[in-house]
């Protein structure tokens, strides 16, 4: 005999069934007591935040600036659909989404410092969050936010972080544009 | 290999034929080829282990993980260390690097059986021989220091230098025509298995008396092998479903015995047999084997080798597919690997004899190699042999084994020996063939 009796085939979606569950029997009470407010599918949005956390976080040895990148977007989207449902007063381009950016330039920053020799890993995601910094000054361009200090502030401090990154691993950063954008 | 200052990570980009298989692989399109030998002991796990990363030390080309660029995949050195584990899964299943730390081979042992199933984008079945011997001596010199002293200090010794260079782009030729063939080709009909299942039913073939009936044939053993193969195919499939499509058998070729290579990465190409069924003599295996040697003879020229492998080079440096994302790549290509995928009924892929050192050899039953069936091409075809083994191996995801069967009655009725092994999936057919 030279393989096993029984092979392995079924894949078990455990998480992503009782996340359903959950999910289903939200909307349903939703739909029987007070269906004129859609607590529901706010809850639902944070169901599937958690949903993509959880699946990103399961793999092992998960690159850590890959979380920070990927919690500023989440969290970004996941604001601006719950202020979206609330009538969307703004408050999650206002104040939200630029201390979301500020919180994750610091910790790049912090993180830049602390193990600078293997910056080359965290290069890509250091540069998508530099990228995405943007988000606020083009916003308040457009006339979308009005909140000028926060947007200044959040410019800033991605600013020196990105500066901070090049003094300290500029061969590292362009290694990796040189790696990424190979034809 | 590029070498980086301090503590930058090894990396290369993919080679021309590489380039491919990221992009279109899946759960359903896995890429995956395996190699097995069964030994004659039961494998020890932990002995197997420090095997695999001592080969990793001598061959560090196997020793990177998949990394995405905005234009195309590349490999980068991987710091882990490979999971060893006992086999549980089908054959030839997707390797899923999250799992597998990030490695794109994976190497299993079952009783007596060492496997390693590998990604096709770190290299091709010949290159993956290599590699997957360096482990089995590795195997057997940890096992039994002693009997191997000199075998180990003499390897040592003449180890062959390699590369990881990209032997396509090295000798293609710019200005060579493609070859390719038009026509659709006809698709294996049946029932899948379900649940996903693969089933592997290896032909273990006398090579004596193989050798004996292809030379009475005035054909090779690849010829012989093939000719049987479309026969069968003609007997137990094509003749009852009435199809018009001629069969089409690709052929992965070894390119290093055309150019002067000595990459560890892919360099392979392929033939593709059209056989229409409908043309004289070819419902009789003599017509078919005829056929089938004078398109070898044809086929496997230089010439020829270098359009089919210049026309895959020129499509892969093609500016303007060089520049489209990556993302994009993915979509365009998995849309059009439907469409693709029909011009081909089956691969047959034989790479040929295991050379095995000395005293190694005395440790060793037999080798097999498995290729991953798919949702299109539904059964895959490969051998290999050791000394006087041929191990012919189908992977099938069809609910039945009739041109198994028929390729099995074939060699018996010509009086070459044949015992069956299998993974049990089709069990009670697979039984009723031996």
């Amino acid at each position: 005999m030279i393989y096993p009796q029984k092979l392995n085939s079924k894949r078990n979606n455990l998480i992503v069934n009782l996340g359903l569950l959950i999910a289903i029997i939200l909307i349903v009470i939703n739909h029987f007591f007070k269906p004129y407010i859609p607590w529901a599918i706010i809850a639902n949005s944070g169901i599937i935040y958690v949903w993509i956390i959880l699946f990103y976080s399961i793999k092992k040895n998960i690159n850590i600036a890959g979380h920070v990148l990927l919690q500023t977007i989440v969290l970004s989207i996941l604001t601006v659909f719950i202020d979206y449902q609330l009538g969307f007063k703004l408050w999650s381009l206002d104040i939200i989404i630029p201390i979301l950016i500020i919180i994750a330039n610091i910790t790049m920053f912090v993180l830049t410092i602390v193990s600078h020799k293997n910056f080359i890993k965290y290069a890509m995601y250091q540069l998508l969050i530099s990228l995405f910094s943007i988000l606020p000054i083009i916003l308040y361009i457009e006339n979308i936010t009005h909140n000028k200090v926060m947007c200044i502030i959040a410019s800033i401090i991605s600013v020196l972080n990105l500066g901070l990154s090049l003094i300290l691993c500029a061969k590292d950063l362009k290694e990796t544009i040189i790696r990424k954008f190979h034809m | 290999m590029k070498k980086n200052k301090g503590k930058r990570l090894y990396w290369r980009r993919l080679d021309n034929s590489a380039k491919i298989f990221p992009i279109s692989a899946g759960k359903k399109y896995s890429t995956v080829f395996r190699l097995s030998v069964v030994l004659k002991e039961k494998i020890n796990q932990n002995v197997l282990k420090k095997a695999v990363i001592m080969a990793l030390k001598q061959y560090k080309s196997f020793k990177v993980r998949m990394k995405s660029g905005f234009f195309w995949y590349y490999l980068e050195e991987n710091q882990k260390s490979p999971i060893i584990e006992e086999e549980k899964d089908y054959p030839c299943q997707y390797i899923n690097p999250k799992t597998n730390n990030n490695y794109l081979f994976k190497v299993t042992y079952f009783e007596n059986k060492i496997n390693i199933d590998i990604f096709h984008a770190l290299t091709d079945g010949n290159s993956g021989s290599v590699f997957f011997k360096e482990i089995i001596y590795n195997y057997l010199e940890l096992m039994y220091p002693e009997i191997f002293i000199e075998e180990r200090r003499s390897r040592k010794i003449n180890n062959t230098e390699y590369d990881t260079e990209d032997s396509y782009v090295k000798n293609y030729d710019r200005k060579a025509k493609s070859n390719a063939s038009s026509k659709k080709a006809y698709i294996l009909k049946g029932k899948k298995i379900k649940l996903g299942a693969v089933s592997a039913i290896h032909e273990i073939i006398n090579l004596e008396d193989l050798k004996k009936e292809s030379t009475k044939h005035g054909a090779t053993i690849t010829q012989y092998l093939t000719a049987v193969l479309i026969y069968s195919i003609y007997e137990a499939n094509y003749k009852n479903n009435k199809s018009k499509k001629p069969i089409k058998v690709c052929i992965p070729v070894n390119l290093k015995k055309y150019f002067m290579s000595k990459t560890m990465s892919n360099f392979f190409s392929y033939i593709t047999l059209v056989v229409n069924m409908k043309d004289r003599n070819m419902s009789t295996f003599e017509g078919i084997l005829d056929f089938v040697k004078n398109d070898f003879k044809n086929m496997l020229k230089e010439e020829e080798i270098i359009k089919t492998m210049s026309a895959n080079v020129k499509l892969g440096n093609n500016p303007f597919v060089r520049m489209i994302p990556l993302e994009l790549k993915k979509l365009l290509v998995r849309l059009s690997y439907i469409e693709i995928r029909k011009y081909t009924t089956i691969t047959f892929s034989n790479i040929g004899r295991f050379g095995i050192i000395g005293k190694y050899q005395d440790y060793i039953d037999y080798f097999l190699m498995l290729i991953a069936p798919e949702s299109i091409e539904k059964i895959k075809c490969s051998s290999c042999s050791f000394e006087n083994k041929m191990a012919f191996t189908f992977t099938s995801i069809l609910d039945d084994n009739n041109i198994q069967k028929k390729f099995y009655n074939f060699l018996q009725e010509n009086d070459i020996k044949v015992e069956i092994e299998s993974n049990g999936v089709l069990d009670d057919i697979s039984t009723k063939v031996k």
